[in-house]
């Protein structure tokens, strides 16, 4: 600790902390243009310069120089304000004055300096910015005539994301950000350079001239999209979501956000939405009050009863799962699962078996600590932005070696020193399984206390590091180092994503990748963690509350399997378009016909919704109440910010009309439901809604200790024979089905498309935008061509989210589909 | 060759090429650095090596091209060893006499010896010449006796003596405590004490450590550093491995502005040679000590001379400083702990290792020790090269060594240490080169740039020039530099045109302070300096160009009128035939009038006017009298 004076004011911070950061700390404030919380000291613009009684004669800049003991600083004297006054006289000479119909007006923080200092006119003359703007995209509007130059938005972009979108270009007074070229924005979007300009510079485009800051009420809740869990500040505004606003005082993301958090909220705005309950009669779906719908629903159930199967998407709260429980018991039925019932299952069965657990280990920032790094599939990125940014900030600020297991490239094996393990689709199992195998040889393996040793050496007997290397295209040495780092480091992360285009072997991957973090001391160890992160924001909580299948009863493949065979009655399905999102489109369309009862009760009509005899509207993420728990075990609260579009209900007040129908009890709302769920889910026993506060709660603390410590033998994957196989995913722009419902990211990525590598596209004549068919077990598919150079040869991607690819005709499930292209 | 595996296989080495010397062998050296270049050395060098041919003395005499010796207004240089006589421009016509007469018979070339301007005196030798009788050559000494592309020139004088002590004698920390007792303190610009510096970096917690040389010379007309770089690249190669031993790096990068490309040549070739010996590379002389450089070369900003901004640069960013703290000797090149010293600093050190600190340390004054090279230019008689000791002052460098201002106008000034160093007038004059001295003379040691000034050099405008190149050389990152030198150039530029306002110097003075006050890096910080060293020291031209709209040295074309005057005009036309825009008109026997709108003040017809007429006479801050009515013009 360091003991400083400032003001007067005798102030103790950490030994790292600067001049700025101490006097916030002691209730001081400094004036800053250039400085971040979550960027490197940059000390540009020189509005922070205070008075150092030990560095007299010059002024010194606060938010660099680091805060020594003894130290004794003076932050305002007539010096000091004459300096601010002359450097805010100095940013206003070229600065365009359009604060009138500027829509950072209000709180920007050039606009506050000059009234704060009273620059009421200015000494200095000169010409002002007169550059073209940046209005091409629909998404980030750049007008650089605005700009202080204080190099946030450059340094968000290149620190915090790792794109390096922008960068300063030429010198003096003609130095100005610019992207590469300086041609139009073309990036991720997402908009991290927004919420970083201090001043009217980089602006929303969505937003323009929608409202006046102080007009937006604030509302805090959780992302509707992804397992992260992003807190996202509603600005609401005649009961719609106007924008995003900037938070890094609440939840995980320190402020972070990708395209769908800060732009992809507009689908709850959609005029799209569903309004009415919809019954079929007479072959057609027609708008009905809710208590015909819940009439309707219940009888169907009723006389379903254990013929009923519930599916449940993982985004509805905790409260509203804890209710489709309660559905469940009420109607009957064990047939109960979410997010098509395979997906997860490396956390269900694979932690279960090996670690005793059903989630990942440790939190989020712990990541960012790291020094070493396995990233298993690049699309990790893609499903987890702003999970990909703390890995970023690990590999750029803390010199974390980062390797990644991938059939393709990706954002992530372009990160610096990022180590790429570019393996052959479907062999990430025999991969792990190979370092595995290299720890048990070469003594590295951390076996004090583990179970399973001796078998496990048995069935790697396969594995050998050079036999895996060579079966998957990948460098023998880089398996090792891969291996001997992760178990030598002080501190590492193994993270998985999974979700539903990642249904291929997700058991084996979450076996061998428990396998690894028990070997190399990985698992339970404070400061490293075994991560596996669900797609959507409550996959976790699903786990948790174990919306799954009873003993003997049908999981999600089951239930349509018996359903296409006509052996189901009545299916629910809630949150989930299965005729887009699920593997085997063929199979669920059987599924749906042959059942003679289909409710779905989601917040648009989708392809699924179209084939129900019951539609129920609900109501979306920012309309609700209740709790949700990301990736790493945080319970973060939703807020509602409007209100549901006509008549539009929440999940859980749909659930609690439904049980009542039903004459069963549900809670009396959201609270007294956590309440209960609380006490019924394992590691919530504790929990209580007041714990929930601006950061949520993480349950079984930030590092959970493993139950038992079993290593479990796992088969690898074999390669499939074929010129051309097609793998699938997800596309960072999209979250499975909703985000097409989002003006952000559907301004970016408006249409399916196949992905090509460079090789490929050459060799096929293909270039970008060409309309090409894809042939393979199931049917044809085609869609526009993308040329990238992601691809090794002969892998193709699709991504899975756009209904009107139909990739699920040829998607099954595979970890690779062996096809035929034409154009 | 092959690699020198031992300090024994060295000293033999040595032996052998020393043995292969006769010192008493007529040796011809021919100056051939970028100025000697420029005035036609190559040429000189081509016909040398034919004449030597032609004239059968192949195996009697030995020629040499070496690096720059300095005194580069009077190039191409030869000089003849063992009696060093020099030859001022010669040209490849000269050759042939040279070796007749010289060489053959011992006969000096009198027309290509120097002539004092003053005196009329022939000097033969080159020390008897007064610009190198009275400067103190440690640094740039070797440059006018070794090929600086041969290792063989220069381990025969005392070439990797010091590096093999070093790696054999010495401990890193005897070595810093060296550097440090020789008080030495950098050549950049800041005067920052070396070993000090050097400390800071060995004792930063690292393993990957890295050495780096500034050769980013940017300050317009200095050139110390690419003549030490061109003619000795060995020896800063030497001092850089002494200062990676030190500081435990294994790794260097040499930073070379692209404009230099004889210095980039000679120092790849330095480099090359030296690995082929193996005094680069794995296992040093058999020392253990591993040694790489790479060659860096920059891309004109004059801002990568600052040293966060140079590695900045070399990682391939954008060349903008750094806040420091951190400073590069804890956070460097690639975050890593990084000990960077100016060219100059790094050719030091081997002789500091050499001959000691005590004898370095004797040299100087009590805080600026050893010798400085300047790059003497300007309104003086001998520009070039000069090392002086520290303490030498400013008039005997001017007068003795530069031979003082040409023609018979009055020194007026002396602009040290670059575009952001200061003006000092002629009551300054014996003020003494050492940092802190010049710093309070409101100048600035810098890296060693002299221009001097004679009477009909603007202050004013000398500001404004300055600060038009610092305005075009700020990178823009931080706001008082990048918006503070744009204001005060804006001023100025106001005053050289005549639209200055009363108020305006106050102005410049809170500018120059909040400039100099609130920057990031030096740039900035010393930004000021030309305007508030020329407020300080010529307050009155200032005041000339605002309230009388006057330039005292009529040297701002929009302040001053040409204007013949009518009683002193003979009507010989020497003026109306110079003027380029026909604006004088004139005829035979009549009084020439210059038409005022349509003069452009080229000074054409100033200089045109023969002296004993001294008719067209510069008017600032008064008006131009109405011109003679056509009708009496007619003259006699």
């Amino acid at each position: 600790m360091v003991n400083l004076t400032i003001d007067g004011k005798e102030v103790k911070v950490g030994k790292t902390a600067t001049i700025y950061e101490a006097a916030k700390e002691a209730g001081v404030h400094i004036p800053v243009l250039c400085y971040a919380k979550k960027l490197l000291p940059y000390g540009a613009c020189r509005i922070c310069l205070v008075e150092v009684e030990q560095m007299k004669g010059r002024l010194i800049p606060s938010c660099t120089t680091p805060a020594t003991e003894g130290m004794v600083v003076t932050t305002m004297s007539d010096e000091i304000r004459k300096v601010r006054k002359t450097v805010l006289e100095f940013l206003l000479v070229n600065h365009v004055i359009e604060c009138p119909v500027c829509d950072k007006g209000g709180e920007c923080d050039l606009q506050d300096l000059t009234y704060e200092y009273e620059v009421i006119s200015n000494r200095f003359e000169g010409e002002k910015f007169d550059l073209p703007k940046d209005e091409i995209n629909p998404l980030i509007e750049r007008n650089m005539n605005r700009c202080v130059l204080c190099g946030k938005c450059a340094r968000v972009c290149d620190e915090v994301v790792g794109y390096g979108s922008y960068s300063f270009i030429n010198r003096g007074f003609e130095t100005k950000i610019a992207t590469a070229f300086d041609r139009g924005l073309n990036c991720e979007f997402c908009g991290q350079c927004v919420s970083m300009c201090p001043v009217g510079a980089i602006l929303p485009r969505p937003f323009k001239f929608k409202a006046r800051p102080w007009q937006l009420k604030e509302v805090n809740s959780v992302c509707g999209y992804c397992g992260n869990g992003c807190t996202v500040t509603l600005g609401t505004k005649d009961n719609e979501v106007q924008t995003i606003r900037f938070n890094d005082k609440t939840g995980v993301n320190d402020g972070n956000l990708c395209i769908r958090g800060r732009f992809g909220a507009s689908y709850v705005n959609s005029d799209k939405r569903l309004t009415s309950p919809l019954i079929r009669k007479n072959g057609e779906l027609v708008e009905a009050s809710w208590e015909e719908a819940l009439e309707t629903v219940a009888t169907g159930l009723r006389d379903a009863g254990s013929s009923t199967g519930i599916l449940s998407g993982a985004r509805l709260t905790n409260e509203e799962l804890f209710l489709v429980k309660g559905l469940a018991k009420a109607v009957g039925t064990g047939n109960l699962d979410h997010s098509g019932g395979e997906c997860y299952k490396g956390v269900t069965q694979g932690l279960q078996e090996t670690l005793g657990l059903q989630a990942s280990t440790a939190t989020f920032p712990q990541v960012e600590n790291a020094k070493a790094i396995l990233a298993i599939r690049t699309d990790f990125y893609e499903t987890h932005p702003v999970f990909g940014m703390v890995v970023n900030q690990a590999v750029k600020r803390n010199d974390a070696q980062l390797t990644v297991i991938g059939d393709k490239q990706g954002k992530l094996t372009r990160m610096p020193h990022a180590r790429t393990l570019q393996h052959k689709p479907g062999l990430e199992v025999n991969i792990l399984n190979a370092m595995c195998r290299f720890l048990l040889d070469e003594g590295l393996a951390k076996i004090d206390g583990l179970q399973g040793v001796e078998e496990l050496k048995v069935a790697l007997a396969d594995y050998s590091v050079d036999a895996v290397a060579a079966a998957a295209g990948v460098d023998a040495a880089a398996i090792k180092q891969t291996a001997r780092e992760l178990a030598t480091v002080e501190n590492a992360a193994i993270l998985l994503a999974y979700g539903l285009p990642y249904t291929a072997n997700s058991r084996e991957l979450g076996l061998a990748a428990a396998n690894l973090s028990l070997l190399t001391g990985i698992a339970g160890r404070a400061g490293s963690g075994l991560y596996l992160c669900g797609e959507k924001s409550n996959s976790q909580g699903a786990i948790d509350l174990q919306i799954l299948p009873a003993a003997g009863a049908l999981g999600a493949s089951g239930m349509l399997k018996a359903a296409s065979e006509g052996k189901l009655k009545a299916l629910y399905v809630a949150a989930e378009d299965m005729l887009v999102s699920y593997p085997d489109k063929s199979l669920v369309e059987k599924a749906l016909e042959k059942t003679s009862f289909v409710v779905v009760q989601d917040i648009f009509l989708s392809e699924t919704a179209r084939k129900a005899d019951v539609v129920l509207p609900a109501a979306s993420f920012a309309e609700k109440s209740g709790t949700v728990t990301n990736a790493e075990r945080r319970i973060q609260r939703l807020n509602p910010g409007i209100k549901s579009p006509g008549q539009a209900k929440s999940d859980f007040a749909i659930f609690q009309a439904l049980l009542s129908a039903l004459g069963a009890t549900a809670p009396a709302d959201e609270a007294a439901a956590f309440a209960e769920l609380s006490a019924a889910t394992s590691g919530y026993e504790m929990v209580s809604l007041d714990m929930v506060g601006d950061q949520g709660y993480v349950w079984g603390s930030d590092n959970l200790a493993p139950e038992m410590r079993n290593l479990v033998a796992v088969a690898g994957g074999k390669a499939i024979e074929a010129k051309y196989q097609l793998v699938v995913g997800s596309s960072l722009y999209h979250s499975g089905t909703t985000s097409l419902h989002a003006k952000g990211p559907m301004a970016v990525v408006a249409e399916p498309y196949i992905e090509f590598g460079r090789e490929d596209a050459a060799e096929l004549k293909v270039v970008d935008g060409d309309l090409v068919k894809i042939k393979a077990a199931g049917g044809v598919i085609s869609a526009k061509a993308k040329v990238d150079r992601r691809l090794p040869k002969g892998v193709l991607f699709a991504p899975y989210h756009f209904g009107a690819l139909d990739l699920n005709r040829i998607y099954h499930g595979q970890a690779a589909i062996a096809v035929e292209v034409s154009k | 060759m092959s690699r020198i595996k031992s300090p024994a296989e060295l000293e033999a080495f040595r032996k052998e090429i020393l043995a292969q010397r006769d010192p008493d062998k007529p040796c011809i050296t021919l100056c051939s650095g970028s100025a000697c270049n420029a005035t036609g050395s190559g040429k000189v060098a081509a016909a040398l090596e034919l004449e030597i041919e032609k004239q059968g003395v192949t195996t009697e005499v030995v020629s040499r091209r070496t690096g720059c010796h300095g005194f580069c207004e009077q190039g191409p240089i030869v000089v003849i060893y063992p009696q060093g006589i020099c030859y001022l421009k010669v040209q490849p016509e000269d050759i042939a006499e040279i070796i007749s007469e010289t060489i053959k018979k011992q006969k000096i070339v009198e027309r290509l010896l120097y002539v004092d301007p003053n005196s009329g005196e022939r000097a033969t030798l080159e020390e008897d010449i007064p610009f190198y009788k009275n400067q103190k050559r440690l640094v740039l000494g070797s440059n006018r006796k070794i090929d600086p592309r041969s290792l063989e020139d220069y381990l025969a004088v005392e070439g990797y003596q010091a590096l093999t002590k070093v790696l054999f004698e010495m401990t890193p920390e005897q070595v810093v405590g060296e550097v440090k007792d020789a008080k030495l303190r950098g050549r950049g610009g800041a005067g920052f004490p070396s070993g000090l510096k050097w400390d800071f970096a060995r004792k930063a917690p690292g393993d990957q450590k890295y050495v780096v040389v500034n050769c980013d010379e940017g300050d317009p007309g200095a050139y110390m550093d690419r003549s030490v770089m061109e003619g000795n690249p060995f020896a800063v190669l030497e001092g850089l491995m002494i200062g990676a031993y030190a500081i435990g790096a294994n790794e260097g990068y040499i930073y070379v502005r692209q404009e230099y490309p004889l210095a980039v040549a000679n120092l790849t070739v330095a480099i090359e040679k030296a690995e082929e010996y193996g005094l680069l590379g794995k296992d040093i002389l058999g020392s253990g000590f591993d040694f790489t450089i790479k060659v860096h070369r920059g891309a004109g900003a004059f801002i990568c001379g600052e040293e966060t901004s140079l590695l900045n640069s070399l990682e391939g960013k954008a060349g903008e400083p750094n806040a420091r703290p951190p400073f590069p000797a804890i956070r460097g090149l690639w975050t890593k702990p990084t000990n960077i010293n100016n060219v100059e600093t790094w050719a030091n050190i081997p002789m500091i290792i050499n001959k000691g600190a005590a004898f370095f340390s004797a040299i100087g004054t009590e805080s600026s020790k050893g010798t400085k090279i300047f790059s003497l230019v300007g309104k003086v008689n001998n520009t070039g090269l000069v090392e002086v000791p520290m303490g030498a002052s400013l008039r005997d460098i001017i007068f003795k060594i530069g031979g003082g201002v040409p023609g018979d106008k009055k020194f007026k000034a002396v602009q040290t240490g670059g575009p952001s160093g200061g003006c000092l007038p002629e009551g300054l004059l014996d003020t003494k080169v050492d940092f802190d001295e010049l710093s309070q003379a409101g100048a600035m040691m810098g890296s060693g740039g002299m221009i001097v000034m004679d009477e009909d050099t603007c202050l004013v405008d000398i500001a404004r020039y300055f600060l038009a190149f610092l305005s075009d050389e700020s990178c823009g990152k931080c706001t008082p530099c990048r918006e503070g030198i744009r204001q005060m150039l804006k001023i100025l530029t106001n005053m050289t045109k005549g639209l200055a306002k009363e108020g305006d110097i106050d102005l410049l003075f809170e500018l120059a302070e909040a400039t100099k006050g609130s920057s990031m890096c030096a740039l900035g910080k010393t930004a000021p300096n030309p305007v508030l060293s020329t407020l300080k020291h010529f307050r009155e031209e200032y005041e000339a160009h605002i309230n009388e709209k006057r330039c005292p040295s009529l040297s701002c074309k929009a302040l001053i009128d040409f204007y013949i005057d009518p009683e002193k005009c003979k009507g010989c036309g020497a003026c109306f035939r110079k003027c380029p825009a026909e604006a004088i008109e004139g005829g035979k026997k009549r009084i020439h009038v210059i038409v005022q709108d349509k003069c452009t003040k080229c000074g054409g017809c100033h200089e045109a006017c023969p002296a004993a007429f001294d008719a067209v006479n510069i008017l600032s801050g008064v008006p131009v009298p109405e011109a003679t009515p056509e009708e009496a013009r007619a003259i006699g």
